[in-house]
Order: structure tokens, then sequence, then C-alpha cells
């Protein structure tokens, strides 16, 4: 009965170990997860679907042990298939003993969460993009000049805050130029050059003026093969020259004091 | 129609008007009305449009504006917008509303100064 129930459940690897840990049963479920057929793995031991540096470390008899002593142990991580590539699982051993209290063996439910894992990773990752945004400086360099030196890749939701950032401090500091680096953008797409076209104009509606610096030879390429009209917005090669350029629009005229040169 | 809403303050020989934070339609029919009269009677060299106290920018609002820049213009004045919100221009950019042909500017007395330099042919676009 319990075999055909075990058989019957697809998403949950349900196998039954002896008391020293060896399988005694293997359902469909099982095979698919863990790639070995039942013929192949019934009397092995089931360390078997542990990485190596696990095994080693003992964990499969503390496990055993665990929920010997507690009736259940649960445990999250890294399990090997037949092939040797890893997956993320979820993992229940209950231990089962018979009505005077004689350990029978272990039940073990394995569930495969390698796709929940890659989505936390991606939302951590994504997170931690966001936070690195956040602490993207705006800085004003001059009196009426101020600086966003972007690193990293643009995406739609970066732009937002970049845009948001940058509108309230042009507004702040009432500065009639906004320096947009993008020495540390590593590449730009047409995706990326829409929303620096946006960006600046919003920039724009405010009355000040963008200037896009950091343009390194790579860029400048692929914007004219994407066929990306900049043609509007001020864009110049370096940070120094789009600050030349900057304090022009002031009408400020940088002087040495040496007149010799 | 009710013009109290709009009130046109010539400077010199330039125009200034204040818009009020929620302006509804018919506000905004006013605000071209009164401005050409204006524009008509003072032969102004400019209108400065200051739009800080504007908290959304509608479509109609947007095109208002940009079509009263254009009438300006054909009476020889040129037109400045000033103080948006960045909450409004990023709306703005993001709608791909466009205020073609119009200048702006940080504060009026930046906009005053570019009333008086001579206009670029490339109109709000320094090069």
């Amino acid at each position: 009965m319990l075999q055909t129930l075990a058989d019957t459940i697809s998403d949950y690897a349900i196998i039954f170990l002896d008391p020293n840990g060896n399988v005694t049963t293997w359902n469909k479920a099982a095979e698919r997860l863990k790639g070995w057929t039942a013929e192949e793995i019934i009397g092995q031991h089931f360390s078997k679907f542990y990485p190596p540096e696990d095994v080693a470390k003992g964990k499969t008899e503390l496990e055993l042990k665990t929920a010997a002593r507690d009736g259940r142990f649960e445990d999250e991580g890294w399990r090997i298939r037949k092939d040797g590539k890893r997956f993320w699982a979820n993992v229940i051993l209950t231990a089962l003993r018979d009505k005077n209290g004689n350990l029978l063996g272990y039940g073990k439910v394995t569930r495969d969460l390698s796709e929940r894992r890659r989505t936390e990773e991606q939302i951590h990752k994504q997170a931690q993009e966001i936070f690195e945004m956040a602490v993207v400086p705006v800085v004003q360099v001059w009196e009426g000049v101020i600086l966003v030196p972007l690193i990293g890749t643009l995406d739609s939701q970066r732009t937002q805050q970049l845009m948001e950032r940058l509108l309230n401090k042009v507004t702040e500091t009432s500065s009639p130029v906004a320096l947009l680096d993008i020495t540390g953008v590593p590449a730009i797409d047409s995706q990326t050059a829409q929303h620096l076209i946006e960006t600046v104009s919003a920039v724009r509606l405010l009355g000040a003026e963008v200037i896009l610096t950091g343009v390194r030879p790579s860029i400048a390429q692929t914007l004219v093969h994407l066929g990306i009209d900049l043609s509007n917005v001020i864009t110049r090669a370096s940070l120094a020259a789009g600050l030349r350029m900057a304090l022009n629009i002031l009408h400020l005229n940088v002087v040495s004091h040496d007149s010799t040169r | 129609m009710n013009h109290a809403a709009i009130s046109v303050i010539k400077v010199k020989d330039t125009l200034m008007v204040t818009m009020p934070s929620d302006p509804d339609d018919s506000t905004i029919a006013a605000l071209q009305e009164r401005v050409l009269e204006s524009m008509e009677r003072h032969a102004a060299k400019g209108l400065i449009l200051d739009i800080s106290a504007v908290e959304t920018l509608d479509s109609y609002f947007a095109r208002t504006v940009t079509e009263t820049a254009q009438m300006v213009l054909l009476m020889g004045g040129r037109t400045i917008i000033v103080g948006m919100r960045p909450a409004v221009a990023m709306t703005a950019t993001q709608m791909g509303l466009k205020l073609n042909r119009i200048e702006t500017a940080l504060s009026v007395d930046r906009a005053l100064e570019i009333v008086d330099t001579p206009p670029k042919p490339s109109g709000n676009h320094r090069q």
C-alpha cells in the first residue's frame, strides 16, 4: 500500500532506509530526481546522494542519529544525482519504529528546490544591484555642476532611480549642468541608450543641460552601429572634457596663475 | 470664461505667468488667450511660464503649452518654462509628452537672462 502511494507521488522522492542507512525502497519520483533505477540503488548506502565533502564530515551519520533521537530531521542542501550533477534539495528524514519502539528504519522525503534556489539567488543578486545603485553618488563638482558616475549595467529600474536622484539633485542644488559619466558602464545596447536619452530629456525639462561623458571608442562604435541618434545630446570622451564644456556653458574660464604658461 | 485664475505680469518686455497647482481645462485655455492678448498689447520679447506649483502635467496642458509657445514664437517671442518639478519631468518623459521647441530654465532669474540673449537656431538644444 505504502509503496503504491509512494509511487503515485511525483514531486517528492520517497525512499525508505534500513537502520544502517541502506536503501530499501525507491519510488518513481526518486528515480526521476536522482537518476538511479531501483535495481541500481536498493541495498546501497544513502550517502551516495551526498557530496563527498559532506560525507567526509560525517553528515549522513549525524542525520541518522538526529532522526533517531528526535524522530525527525530536516535539512536543505546540495545533493548529488547519478550523473554527478548537484541539485538543491529539501530533505525530511523520519525515524520509523515499531510498537515497542525498536528502530525499523527511516523514511526519507526529498524535494528538488533548485528552481526556488535559482529564483532566490536571482532576487538576491537584483537586491544587491539595487543597493549598489542606491549608493551611486550624485556629487556637486562645481557651483552649478553636478556629476553622476554611473557604474554597472543600466536597466529600466536603475534608470528610474538614477533619474529620480539626478532630477532631485538638479533642483535642490539648482545646477544648470549635470555630467553623466558612463565610463563605468560595461556595454550599451539600444535600450540602455534609450534610457539615457530619456534621462537627458527629463533633465532638460527642468531647465538644465546634461553632458554625457566617458564615451569610449567601443561605446561610440556601438552607438553608431545601433543607429542611435544622440545628436541632441552633448557627449564627450572624457570627464575632463565634459567638465570643460560645463564651465563653458556657465561662461566660466579656467585661468592659470603662471602667466608664462 | 473665467480668466481670474490666470494673471499675466509684464516685467520690462517679458511676460510672466505663474500656473496654479492644479490647473483645470478652462484655466489652461485661459492661459493661451491671456498670453496672446498680452503679447499683442505689449509686443513682448518672451514669455516666462512658472510651473513650479504644478504637480501633474497632463497631455492637454502639455499640448496647450506647446501650441501657445508656437503662437508666441509666431508673434516674435520666446517661451521659457521655469521650475518644473522632478516628478513632473519624470512622468512627462515616461509618458513621452513632448514640449517641443520650448526652452526651460531652473529659475526665473536664469529665464530672464535667456530672454535677453539672442535665440539659438536649434531651439532649446545647446551644442
